[in-house]
């Protein structure tokens, strides 16, 4: 135990050393700590209602973000959020947002809370997780904005959380400040789809999802279906689930996943694997370099975020997180956003894949010009993505 | 005769002294050391890639906005014992163990066996009247969290199984189970992942500030039962004694087996109350992924409270208010959170390394060991 604590504070603090440098390198959020510290909140607390329903200057916003259990420089959900909010902020001249990282389940509340207690304008949440606080924090502060990312409220007539899910209540009218963001995933999966089956060799390549459990996961794999055989009909797409249920061997099992794919590849011999598992995935990228094969990422440039995988990643189907909470900051500081959910697809670049970083010589002209012509037809709304029936439903 | 009394009167006073000093003294040590750290830690990341200045100011402006989201009016305090009673609880079961000698690494299997147990009977029971959901609730929570200690205990007492290795691995088969079964039977079919339903009149009735619950009082209360327990029952003093001599209280005719297993369970239906205070009391629903730093957190508490009671409470005090003052410190500091783990971590470093350090120094201060006798040193 004894060891354990040592190595664990040794740990931390070489961990604060290096989130403390890349949200330096990022754009060094401790220079807006003198500001919001002087602001002195807890001070005046009777004047928040007037400085909420006055219509400040868009300069005076203040941001937040409450990210989820983990790092802020995950190279993941909570990084590329908080990058977006920080893009966001820039663009209408707002000081950096703060942020807060919570340590276990339990604070999610007090995190959002610590936020709204100092006045801040717009919190931005991540992750599902978060959802039931947000709601909860949403409908005690009507006057603040809320972002939701990848959230999906549902909420009964009188604006909480509704655990049931009858969702009886509009969440747009009854929360009219809280800006649930979603992806749509197909989307982003038809187009990994189609590079995949333009680089595969054999004709044969695969997709492996978290749990057969996960919706978004489903619908990234249909459009990666649909993707593949735009380009070669005839190609074979072996798809698998590592798991049934939610277990940390879903989406939290790097060892696993490996396991899990080494054999996968050797029973089905694909040669190009797209994972849509999390940090399972990344085991399954590790499994596609050590079988020489091609891997493609999720939801983050993973090439960037996954560099022990970079022989292998092609690209990634993304989920443009910066650029969907960016743009919805925007919107707040002019004064247009509506709350509700809100889709991010192609028609407004809240999804698309990454860029090829060393395998550019892998696509061909022929491929740019499909791709570019897919998105073209995605952001028209006239090309099908996920199937008419059984969306995002496992079906074996 | 009547001269001899002042003088005893003075030695007195000064071997109680000496006494206080002994038994907070090197906690005290290790948390200012642990923050002189944590200073240095600031001042470093500040200068290294803060902009690389030299800012001395930095920590005290980190440990301000820490002090004052603890402790700075109503809402911090409030938040300080919401995030206090959880870590008490536990590590009232974790110090307990202690006593015994039985090193229990499974509070935090037992917190989340316990949290479980809350939320399925709470869900259950979310439209009863909350006179009867929120006891039955509590009791369930408390209930599975003493089986969670019971299974250690037993295979200890019967096959001599180490509850160090037993608990740990039992930490990972409730982690697995509550995604199991939030996932399966407790799940809400339309969510789109795996979420209980809310535990509606189950939920703990809050009494103070904005989420101020009951829980809080009720890990107070258990402060006080704890310490008669194991000061002024025949029960309490058979479990210290075979944490002091197993093989002596054995022959004093207790019986070491049967105490290791009630002991177990004890341990953990507190930590089975701690997890079901935060469930009723804070979250009021569980996802599959729902997790804690409880667990853990309870043995630096116990070991800083050095397995007393009232140590425990005061120890629970500073790691509840650190988490409680860390969201603060983030917003206003721009200070990661990871600090409070620096802080936390080296605390315990310096509990350990002080004594090794001050060997040879006449200082006064009890270095008997931290390891098993640690628990015992304060009495």
């Amino acid at each position: 135990m004894r060891i354990r604590s040592t190595g664990a504070a040794l740990f931390a603090g070489v961990a604060l050393i290096v989130s403390a440098c890349s949200s330096g390198a990022t754009t060094a959020p401790s220079v807006a700590a003198p500001t919001t510290a002087s602001v002195a909140p807890s001070t005046a607390p009777s004047t928040a209602p007037s400085v909420a329903a006055t219509p400040a200057p868009s300069s005076a916003l203040k941001i937040g973000v409450v990210t989820d259990i983990g790092s802020l420089n995950d190279k993941n959900f909570n990084e590329y959020t908080y990058k977006g909010a920080v893009a966001g902020a820039t663009d209408i001249g707002a000081a950096t947002p703060g942020s807060v990282v919570p340590k276990s389940s339990t604070e999610y509340a007090q995190d959002i809370k610590s936020f709204t207690d100092q006045h801040y304008d717009v919190i931005v949440t991540v992750g599902f997780n978060l959802t039931h606080d947000t709601i909860g924090a949403a409908k005690a502060n009507p006057n603040t904005w809320f972002i939701g990312v990848d959230q999906a409220p549902c909420v009964d007539p009188t604006g909480a959380d509704d655990t049931k899910f009858a969702c009886k209540g509009d969440a747009k009218t009854l929360l009219p400040k809280y800006i649930s963001i979603t992806y749509q995933e197909d989307q982003a999966g038809y187009l990994a789809g189609m590079v995949a089956a333009s680089v595969s060799k054999s004709g044969t390549i695969a997709a492996i999802g978290g749990t057969s459990l996960c919706a978004p996961c489903i619908r990234y794999i249909q459009g990666f279906a649909l993707g593949a055989q735009s380009i070669n009909s005839s190609i074979s797409v072996k798809t698998a689930y590592v798991t049934g249920d939610f277990s940390t061997k879903a989406f939290g099992d790097p060892v696993y996943g490996k396991q899990y794919a080494t054999s996968f590849i050797a029973q089905n011999k694909p040669d190009v694997i797209f994972q849509v598992a999390g940090a399972t995935g990344n085991g399954i990228l590790d499994a596609a370099c050590s079988a020489k094969i091609y891997g493609i990422g999720v939801d983050v440039d993973q090439f960037l975020s996954y560099p022990n995988a970079d022989t292998c990643i092609v690209t990634s189907a993304e989920k443009h997180l910066t650029n969907s909470v960016e743009a919805t900051i925007k919107t707040i500081g002019a004064a247009t956003a509506v709350g509700g959910p809100q889709l991010f697809n192609a028609s407004n670049d809240g999804i698309g894949i990454s860029d090829f970083h060393d395998k550019t010589s892998l696509i061909s002209a022929d491929l740019t010009t499909k791709l570019a012509t897919a998105l073209a037809a995605m952001k028209a709304g006239s090309l099908v993505t996920c199937p008419a029936t059984g969306c995002g439903v496992y079906s074996k | 005769m009547t001269a001899a009394r002042p003088d005893q009167e003075a030695s007195r006073r000064r071997s109680l002294g000496r006494r206080v000093w002994s038994a907070i003294g090197l906690p005290l040590v290790a948390i200012v050391l642990a923050m002189l750290v944590g200073a240095v830690v600031i001042i470093a990341s500040e200068l290294l890639v803060g902009g690389g200045q030299l800012n001395w100011g930095k920590p005290l402006e980190a440990y301000g906005a820490l002090f004052q989201g603890a402790f700075g009016g109503t809402d911090a305090v409030v938040q300080t014992a919401v995030s206090t009673a959880p870590l008490l609880l536990a590590a009232l079961g974790v110090g307990f163990g202690f006593k015994s000698g039985l090193f229990n690494i499974g509070a935090q299997g037992q917190y989340l066996t316990g949290a479980l147990g809350a939320v399925a009977v709470g869900v259950a029971l979310a439209g009863a009247p909350g006179i009867v959901a929120v006891p039955l609730s509590v009791l369930a929570g408390v209930a599975v969290g003493a089986l969670w200690g019971f299974i250690p205990g037993f295979l200890k007492a019967t096959r001599g199984a180490h509850e160090v290795v037993t608990t740990i691995m039992l930490n990972y088969v409730a982690i697995s189970l509550l995604a199991a079964l939030v996932a399966g039977p407790l799940n809400t079919p339309k969510s789109i992942s795996p979420v209980t339903h809310d535990v509606g009149n189950a939920a703990l009735p809050v009494f103070i500030g904005s989420n101020g619950h009951i829980g809080i009082l009720i890990a107070v209360a258990m402060v006080a039962v704890v310490w008669f327990v194991l000061y002024r029952t025949t029960f309490g003093f058979e479990v210290r004694a075979v944490g002091v001599n197993p093989d002596a209280a054995r022959y004093a005719g207790m019986r070491p087996r049967l105490l290791t297993m009630l002991t177990m369970t004890i341990c953990g239906g507190l930590s089975g109350l701690a997890g079901a205070g935060d469930l009723l009391g804070v979250s009021h629903q569980m996802t599959s992924s729902f997790s804690t730093t409880v667990g853990f957190d309870s043995i630096a508490v116990a070991l800083l409270g050095r397995s007393n009671p009232v140590g425990i409470l005061f120890g629970a005090i500073l790691f509840g208010a650190m988490r409680a003052g860390a969201p603060l410190m983030q917003i206003q500091a721009s200070i990661p959170a990871e600090l409070i783990d620096v802080i936390q971590g080296t605390v315990l470093f310096f509990l350990v390394a002080t004594p090794v350090i001050l060997r040879g120094f006449q200082t006064g201060l009890d270095t008997t060991q931290i390891t098993r006798s640690y628990g015992e040193a304060s009495h």
